[in-house]
């Protein structure tokens, strides 16, 4: 259930480009260079872009991208087949075309990750003081990201959170239209693939980021009335529940 | 004033036929693609460069479509025209911005666009490993975005930057030069 | 009004998308030919295959909007043409993608719903839909179910009342 761990060492954590933390800012020895009228990261307020909009197309091509490199490149079978347990191994062809749809999840989930993760500390930043709080428990988690993290990304709440009946670790965030699937019309052979998969590693950022860790994924879960609408799969890690336990335990 | 005419095009679009989605979500997605692209080709910008810019051109090949689309623009009868449409309509439309045309050549064949502002760097600084600053081009997307939307109307161009904020210079600068218009392609000839 | 059929053409000349309602009439068929063009039971003289249909096209528009500017001027260009059984409607985009739908003779000008299908079906399901090649070489990634059923339900709507 614990299986994407691999994940989360990954990428640039050492890399400063697109930093949005407001603290820990690391200084190398050497000074980087800057205009002479100061246009850097430091001279801005970190609240100027709260509002800004651009144009939905500029993301969906810039997300189309992502989708297509995402596709082209290949990660470590291994990865994949811890967290997606591939089913009939035995079946070669199903088993390649399970790897690229995977693989193609994992490469997608890993660059939402970094986001959820500089959202989270800009965000409550944000918060008036009061609710400036980085949730520890499981169910303002939810919260915050079923509201404000999502009001902010795509303009409204999403749709609705559940706590699975079977098992006490999983829960669910839905959403019946996701804005990143807006113009993804995903072939019937590839029907599991679901280019949410980005949201779901933002999500597992924000918890990380929480200190609540869980692996998230993206699901169809299409109905009549929404045919798009995508559940996104949050299995926290055993610890996590272990910690609720005891936290309800001692009130 | 053609270029008059196009900033109040350009505003008009952005205002009633344009969806719009939360900057920082874009700005946030971009820096973690090149991010990602810096992680994958183990910090050799040059490829990253590269890398950028053929995404860039993917990129434009698409977006030009959409670019008329919705704007109902027609062609440009020459470069200059096309230069003002570019920055007063294109990048207003996708990203509410309107870099200044200026630098023409002599024989009117290059321009440069001076940004002011880019949203896509937004909250960016470059790693400090001592090559970034050098090596580079954080926004090189734009010069393939640039190159695969002209020459979807049979313009090819050659886009690069030429300057940029992040790496301490003063202004950010791309600089587009026009090498030819090219011609309707004839079906095969199979009888 | 009755469509016969609908054709994409991309800047390589390729025909990327076709689709056909009706056969179209043709002269000698002129007995069985009534307005609903479905009477099968004519068998259609000299029956083209699909993809020289599409060549056939392909050829007219290009030698049309060529001549069309020699006479008019850079600027111009050809809206439709009739004949005695049909009516071809064209519209191109400035990247010079064709659309080009083939209906019968009493249809009025197409060219709006062509800069529709063009805006709101071919720039949403096929060109910001990154799971299609930017470009169509044998029509690949625009015969998508959401462009399919885009154009299915426009026809229907639009046209066919």
């Amino acid at each position: 259930m614990t299986s994407a761990q691999g994940l989360k060492s990954l990428p640039q954590a050492n890399m400063a480009a697109s930093s949005h933390q407001p603290s820990a800012v690391q200084r190398a020895p050497q000074q980087l260079r800057t205009p002479s009228n100061r246009k850097t990261i430091y001279d801005r307020n970190l609240n100027r872009t709260r509002t800004a909009e651009l144009s939905r197309a500029s993301f969906a091509y810039l997300f189309g991208e992502m989708v297509s490199y995402a596709q082209k490149r290949v990660t470590g079978i291994q990865d994949l087949e811890r967290k997606y347990h591939i089913p009939d191994a035995h079946n070669e062809w199903s088993r390649v075309w399970a790897y690229c749809i995977a693989n193609h999840f994992l490469r997608l989930n890993e660059q939402g990750y970094p986001l959820g993760l500089r959202l989270l500390p800009l965000l409550l930043y944000r918060e008036p003081p009061r609710t400036s709080v980085r949730p520890n428990r499981i169910l303002p988690l939810l919260q915050f990201i079923h509201g404000p993290f999502w009001r902010h990304l795509f303009g409204r709440t999403a749709d609705a959170i559940e706590h699975s009946s079977t098992a006490n670790n999983e829960y669910m965030i839905s959403d019946n239209e996701p804005l990143v699937n807006q113009y993804i019309s995903v072939p019937k052979e590839m029907n599991q693939l679901n280019c949410a998969a980005y949201v779901a590693g933002m999500i597992e950022g924000v918890c990380d980021g929480c200190g609540l860790k869980a692996a998230v994924s993206a699901h169809n879960g299409g109905t009549e009335m929404w045919p798009g609408k995508t559940v996104f799969l949050i299995r926290f890690d055993e610890g996590v529940i272990e910690r609720e336990g005891l936290l309800d335990a001692k009130k | 004033m053609a270029s008059n005419k196009a900033a109040r095009d350009g505003e008009k679009i952005w205002k009633t036929n344009v969806d719009k989605v939360n900057a920082e979500l874009v700005t946030l997605t971009y820096g973690t693609m090149v991010a990602q692209l810096c992680s994958d080709f183990n910090h050799k910008y040059g490829e990253v460069n590269q890398q950028l810019d053929k995404m860039g051109y993917n990129i434009g090949m698409r977006l030009i479509e959409d670019f008329f689309a919705k704007s109902g623009v027609q062609r440009c009868g020459n470069l200059r025209e096309t230069a003002e449409t570019i920055s007063k309509i294109g990048f207003k439309m996708f990203l509410n911005i309107t870099p200044t045309v200026s630098n023409w050549s002599a024989d009117n064949k290059s321009f440069s666009l001076i940004f002011d502002e880019n949203p896509l760097a937004d909250c960016v600084e470059l790693p400090n490993d001592g090559r970034a600053q050098d090596e580079l081009w954080f926004s090189n997307i734009f010069c393939g975005i640039l190159r695969g939307a002209l020459e979807m109307v049979q313009m090819q161009v050659e886009a690069h930057y030429v300057a940029d904020v992040l790496r301490g210079d003063e202004t950010t600068e791309m600089r587009i030069t026009l090498l030819r218009y090219m011609e309707d392609e004839m079906p095969p000839d199979d009888e | 009004m009755v469509v016969y059929s609908f054709y994409i053409f991309d800047r390589h000349a390729e025909c990327i998308y076709k689709k056909k309602w009706a056969p179209r009439p043709t002269s000698t068929g002129s007995k069985t030919q009534q307005a609903n063009g479905l009477a099968d039971g004519a068998p259609q003289p000299k029956a083209l295959s699909a993809e020289d249909d599409a060549k056939l096209v392909f050829g007219t528009i290009f030698s049309l909007r060529n001549m069309v500017r020699k006479l008019g001027g850079e600027d111009d260009r050809f809206i439709s043409y009739r004949t005695g059984q049909y009516k071809l409607h064209y519209y191109e985009t400035p990247t010079s993608l064709k659309f080009v739908m083939v209906t019968d003779t009493k249809t009025n000008n197409l060219r709006i719903v062509l800069h529709q299908i063009y805006v709101s079906l071919y720039v949403e399901f096929v060109v910001k839909n990154p799971l299609s090649p930017i470009e169509h070489p044998g029509g690949i990634g625009v015969n998508c179910e959401m462009f399919e059923l885009g154009v299915e339900q426009f026809v229907n709507a639009s046209l066919m009342s």
